[in-house]
């Protein structure tokens, strides 16, 4: 091999030139190692010279038509030393070549992190790399992170290697990838960090063998132990075991090998090179070679490991483990025995941490040992978790045939449930807004309140008087001499967006603004936001938007629910009914966000010269505001959908007026005349001239 | 050979996979290597009587995808026409460690003075191919002392050569007189491993008559089907009538339809836990868990790999529709991913499960999630959601506990549930 030491395959300063790098996986893995260590000066990807794959942190990374433009057209000191190939399986050996052709000079290493190269490839790969002089890691590598130096080649360390790569004194060695990841994620749980951390790939052919990697980790200062994930296939850790016995690789490891399944049953493992061949080359074979070697058992959990003289001795070679989460344990042991002191403090521990669990009725059947004892979240997950709840509301039902199924009603013959409750139980106990709550959200009230908001709701939604849309449909219907349930009919087909449906419009409009905050409880007054300045903040943005738009000479949104045609001359306007609701919520010391935010935006507006009066905050929003406070736990906690939770305050609307409906009917039906609904011809302008001849009958 | 090595390729070579028979068909004549004569199964009566007459005798053999032919009893030496016959019917039939003969064929007899055994493969040694002679063919090589065989890394580009072959020849001893006829045999022999994109072939014996004539008397390659040569060579593959079952035949072809992400699994026929893994490494290490605990795993999986949406969501929607019945806990579990997005991932694992119970109705198992990676928090969010939506039990942990904590925790509570129900 070129490299002499691990640093030599990745330092601080190395230049790194990405093949194929506009491909999906190769730009989102260079854009993440842009942020981390900016170690890219270049790429190429056939068809797409002269673009730049643009990094939020970092440089921004050129791509050249071909290898040989980016070796050409890089000044000197931008050359890169290290390659990453990414290119699709067929192009592979080409791109070697090109490095090769063009790049001698310059290049160390090759990274080559494809998969599915076919084995005759990665043998002529191996064999014209060797005589130039470079370095091949791959083929189907993950890349390599050498810690200390905060630098990585490929994919190592996912979206965040700092999470999990702390520096510290172990060289992880892996044939998977991903275990690279995670064996560095356990070990800090025992104190201990990475100094290099190294996928090799599992092809047929490992063209960085095990052997030539610990030559290498042996010179490697930082590193103080070497721990291994092995799997079948090949003769890479006999080779390895060799050098180790002659002397020239002294270091202690720690070693998982996986794959005994294979043995058991006919099965083939995930890695095309994790097939036996051989003697040797089985899992067991290795474990033994390595246990051969320790000259101890493997790691157990179990074992008493103080005042055996012989250990010591044996575990400065190291120690297999059995199961992968004894990793940081028998590193521990290792250290502990050789007097060696850990990194740092141990990080979280290695035990069953549940982030959610929902076990409901099978935990009656498991043992108390088997029920999952709630866990704690650890940062910075747990804020990520708390900021994603905040901005998403309601959940998303799975979709079903629902023809013959219902989960808000059931019938058995004997007894009527609405939501699994009996409803001569709800009849007897309960009150018809306690009933609607229920049926309309699936549960019952949670605050002893809501039922009496609702109510109010109800109540308020009945009429406003006979000229309304609503109440002269049913008084039309009445006029036509149709039956009572026409004209509940005719007074919802007149409620809309316009009229009546706002309190929907409202909901969606309260819900944008709240989403994004941390507010939980829309009755506690304590939320800590400040409402002032959220109201002044929209009230602003609504102001520039509407400027905008009246400059563009097109539509605006409107905000839903504010100002009323009636109640609209005092310097600060109310609907009368909002009044009522907001008065019984003053008198029982109950406090709504939704519409307390509503009045402060209503000033909010005056203020900021949207309206030169305070604008009233109608029967509507306060409907809306009631179903919403009604509605908000639910949706955050992702026990409702957030259709529904808007639906409510229009259908709350809906219900009232429709009842309000049936008392216009009631009222014309009795006292009416038949048509005297009906608006006389000579009332009725055209406002389309005749066109030609006489269009009067004969 | 040993035997593990033959387990394992049986069902990932199913199709890369080449016998004598193949061989003896269409690769030998092509690449002009000696081969005895051979009959099928289907050759009439006068036809194989005319063959024994002129042979002496033959080798009745099933073409069959498993190993240990001989010692299952399916191998026999012929001499007459009714008991040619007659085994043949029974070779044809023949049945070993599940796999079913797809026909019988009959190969004469060849007279040795020497058995020579012969391989070409990629040597983890030396990085590239190697030839391994031995002159006690007929034996498992495993069983040769390695005195007694040499091996020799070959360059890649150069192949092997008469002078290298003959070399390794003498050094073993071998008699002068056969040495320049072997010796470019074996050039012929790679030239049929290189040129058709293998990764491994075996010809075990290749016997000299006494009057100094080469047979290649049995073979066995396997095609690294990631070498465009074997493209070629896959056109003359036979189909072999058992194997995979239907769920391995589907997403056998689901797998090899896009390289964008792993769709791997192999059935472990395992009645347990549903195990729908991410890792090649973390895949492996779990179902030796939850073997060790009496998780009982239906197959192993691979789905990492960084899928996209469509392809995650196809891989799950195949593994639901086929097993979901047959499980008794579902276990999604991978170590902490480098760049397959969790959000995308859960998301289109979540939705098929979704669309399974559309289509089926509800399911009433535990469901063990355990993941790290990008975006975790947003996939483990969707999962939670739709577990939620499902009304289904549910344990999700991140990356903070080991993977194999996960899986013997689920190996647990299935096994618990097992014995309840």
């Amino acid at each position: 091999m070129r490299a002499r030491t691990l640093a030599d395959l990745l330092k601080k300063g190395d230049r790194v030139a990405v093949s194929n790098i506009t491909g999906r996986e190769a730009s989102h893995v260079s854009i993440v190692s842009q942020a981390y260590c900016n170690n890219i000066v270049g790429g190429w990807a056939l068809g797409h010279g002269g673009e730049m794959v643009r990094c939020s942190k970092g440089d921004d990374i050129p791509v050249f038509a071909d290898c040989a433009g980016l070796m050409r057209q890089l000044p000197p000191e931008r050359r890169p030393n290290k390659v990453i190939v990414y290119s699709p399986p067929p192009a592979v050996y080409g791109d070697v070549k090109e490095t090769l052709n063009y790049g001698s000079d310059c290049v160390e290493t090759i990274y080559i992190i494809t998969e599915h190269v076919s084995v005759e490839v990665s043998a002529k790969i191996h064999n014209l790399a060797r005589d130039a002089g470079i370095d091949v890691v791959g083929c189907n590598t993950l890349g390599v992170i050498n810690t200390h130096d905060h630098v990585r080649v490929g994919a190592v360390g996912g979206e965040d290697p700092d999470e999990t790569f702390v520096p510290g004194s172990a060289t992880i060695i892996s044939n998977s990838g991903n275990m690279v990841n995670t064996i560095a994620s356990y070990l800090t749980t025992a104190g201990i960090g990475t100094s290099f951390g190294i996928s090799t790939g599992k092809d047929t052919l490992i063209l960085t063998p095990l052997a030539e990697l610990l030559r290498l980790a042996q010179l490697d200062d930082n590193t103080r132990i070497v721990v291994l994930y092995v799997e079948p296939g090949g003769l890479y850790e006999r080779q390895a075991l060799a050098l180790a016995r002659a002397g020239e690789f002294t270091k202690p490891m720690v070693v998982y090998v996986a794959g005994r399944v294979a043995e058991k049953k006919s099965v083939s493992l995930g890695h095309a090179g994790a097939v036996v061949e051989g003697g040797g080359t089985s899992a067991s074979a290795k474990a033994a070679e390595f246990d051969a070697y320790f000259g101890v058992e493997p790691f157990s959990m179990e074992m008493r490991y103080r005042g055996t003289e012989e250990l010591p001795e044996g575990l400065r070679r190291g120690i297999r483990v059995r199961s992968l989460h004894d990793i940081p344990a028998a590193v521990q042991l290792v250290y502990r025995a050789l007097h060696m002191d850990r990194d740092f403090a141990p990080r979280g521990e290695m035990k069953l941490n549940p982030w959610f669990a929902n076990i409901g009725e099978l935990g009656k059947k498991l043992p108390a040992v088997l029920v999952p004892a709630p866990g704690k979240i650890p940062e910075p997950f747990k804020t990520q978790f708390d900021r994603i709840l905040q901005a998403s509301l309601g959940f998303m039902p799975a979709r079903r045939t629902m023809r013959n199924q219902s989960h808000a009603s059931s019938n058995d013959g004997r007894v009527t449930r609405i939501y699994g409750r009996d409803v001569m139980d709800l009849m007897r106990n309960r009150s018809f807004a306690e009933a609607l709550i229920l049926y309309w959200t699936g549960e019952e009230p949670a605050r002893p309140f809501e039922p009496r908001l609702v109510e109010m709701s109800l109540m308020a939604a009945l009429t406003n008087g006979p000229g309304t849309l609503s109440a002269q449909a049913a008084k039309m219907s009445a006029s036509a001499g149709n039956s009572p349930h026409t004209a509940m009919i005719a007074t919802l087909a007149t409620v809309g967006t316009d009229h009546g449906g706002n309190g929907r419009e409202a909901v969606k409009y309260l819900a944008d603004l709240f989403r994004p905050t941390p507010m939980n409880d829309p009755y506690d007054p304590n939320h800590g936001l400040d409402l002032r300045a959220m109201a002044m903040q929209t009230a602003t943005a609504f102001k520039q938007a509407k400027d905008a738009s009246k400059d563009a000479g097109v539509n605006y949104a409107r905000i839903p629910c504010l100002g009323h045609p009636v109640f609209h001359d005092q310097d600060v306007n109310y609907d009368p009914r909002e009044r009522a609701i907001w008065a019984y919520l003053e008198s029982e010391g109950i406090y709504n966000i939704f519409l307390h935010f509503y009045h402060e935006l209503a000033g909010a507006l005056r203020e900021v010269g949207v309206s030169r009066k305070v604008w009233a905050v109608n029967v509507d929003a306060a409907i809306a505001s009631v179903w919403l406070g009604i509605a908000w736990p639910k949706l955050r906690q992702g026990r409702m959908t957030f259709e529904r939770a808007a639906d409510l305050a229009f259908l709350g609307f809906a219900l009232g007026r429709a009842a309000g409906g049936a008392g216009e009917f009631l009222d014309h039906r009795d006292y009416g005349l038949p048509l005297d609904m009906r608006v006389p011809v000579e009332e009725c302008k055209s406002l389309t001239p005749p066109v030609g001849g006489n269009h009067t009958r004969p | 050979m040993t035997p593990e090595r033959r387990n394992l390729v049986e069902i990932k070579a199913k199709r890369l996979q080449m016998n004598e028979l193949t061989f003896l068909e269409h690769f030998a004549p092509k690449f002009d290597i000696p081969v005895p004569e051979h009959l099928t199964a289907d050759a009439s009566r006068s036809e194989i009587r005319e063959a024994l007459l002129r042979w002496g005798g033959a080798i009745v053999k099933p073409d069959i995808l498993a190993g240990k032919r001989g010692k299952g009893g399916f191998i026999w030496e012929v001499e007459d026409v009714r008991e040619a016959m007659r085994k043949l019917k029974l070779a044809a039939a023949a049945e070993i460690n599940g796999k079913i003969a797809r026909t019988a064929y009959m190969v004469q007899c060849i007279p040795a003075v020497q058995e020579i055994y012969t391989a070409i493969t990629y040597d983890s040694r030396f990085l590239s191919p190697s030839f391994t002679l031995s002159l006690e063919g007929g034996m498992d090589v495993e069983e040769i002392g390695e005195d007694r065989k040499k091996t020799l890394p070959i360059d890649v580009f150069k192949g092997l050569d008469a002078y290298q072959a003959s070399g390794l020849l003498e050094e073993l001893g071998c008699p002068g007189q056969y040495v320049s006829l072997l010796a470019r045999t074996f050039v012929k022999f790679w030239d049929l491993f290189i040129s058709t994109g293998m990764r491994m072939a075996e010809v075990n014996p290749w016997r000299v008559t006494p009057e100094g004539e080469v047979y290649a008397c049995d073979f066995k390659g396997i095609f690294d089907d990631a070498n465009y040569k074997y493209g070629d060579a896959e056109a003359v593959l036979p189909e072999y009538p058992e194997g995979r079952t239907e769920f391995e035949e589907e997403m056998a072809e689901w797998s090899a339809a896009s390289h964008q992400g792993q769709a791997h699994v192999a059935e472990l026929g395992g009645k347990k836990v549903l195990p729908i893994l991410f890792g090649g490494g973390a895949s492996t290490i779990i179902i030796e868990t939850l073997e060790e605990y009496g998780g009982d795993p239906i197959f192993l999986s691979d789905f990492g790999g960084n899928p996209p949406y469509a392809r995650m969501y196809g891989t799950a929607e195949r593994c639901f529709r086929y097993k979901l019945k047959d499980a008794s806990l579902l276990l999604i579990l991978g170590g902490k991913a480098n760049n397959t997005l969790i959000d995308v991932t859960f998301q289109a694992i979540a939705d098929a499960l979704r669309d399974y119970v559309a289509c089926n109705g509800p399911i009433h198992m535990p469901v063990i999630v355990g993941r790290g990676g990008p975006r975790l928090v947003q996939g483990l969010l969707a999962m939670q959601r739709t577990l939620e939506e499902l009304r289904l039990p549910y344990v999700i942990f991140g990356p903070d506990t080991p993977l194999t904590l996960v899986a013997e925790y689920a190996a647990k509570v299935a096994s618990t549930l097992e014995d309840t129900r």
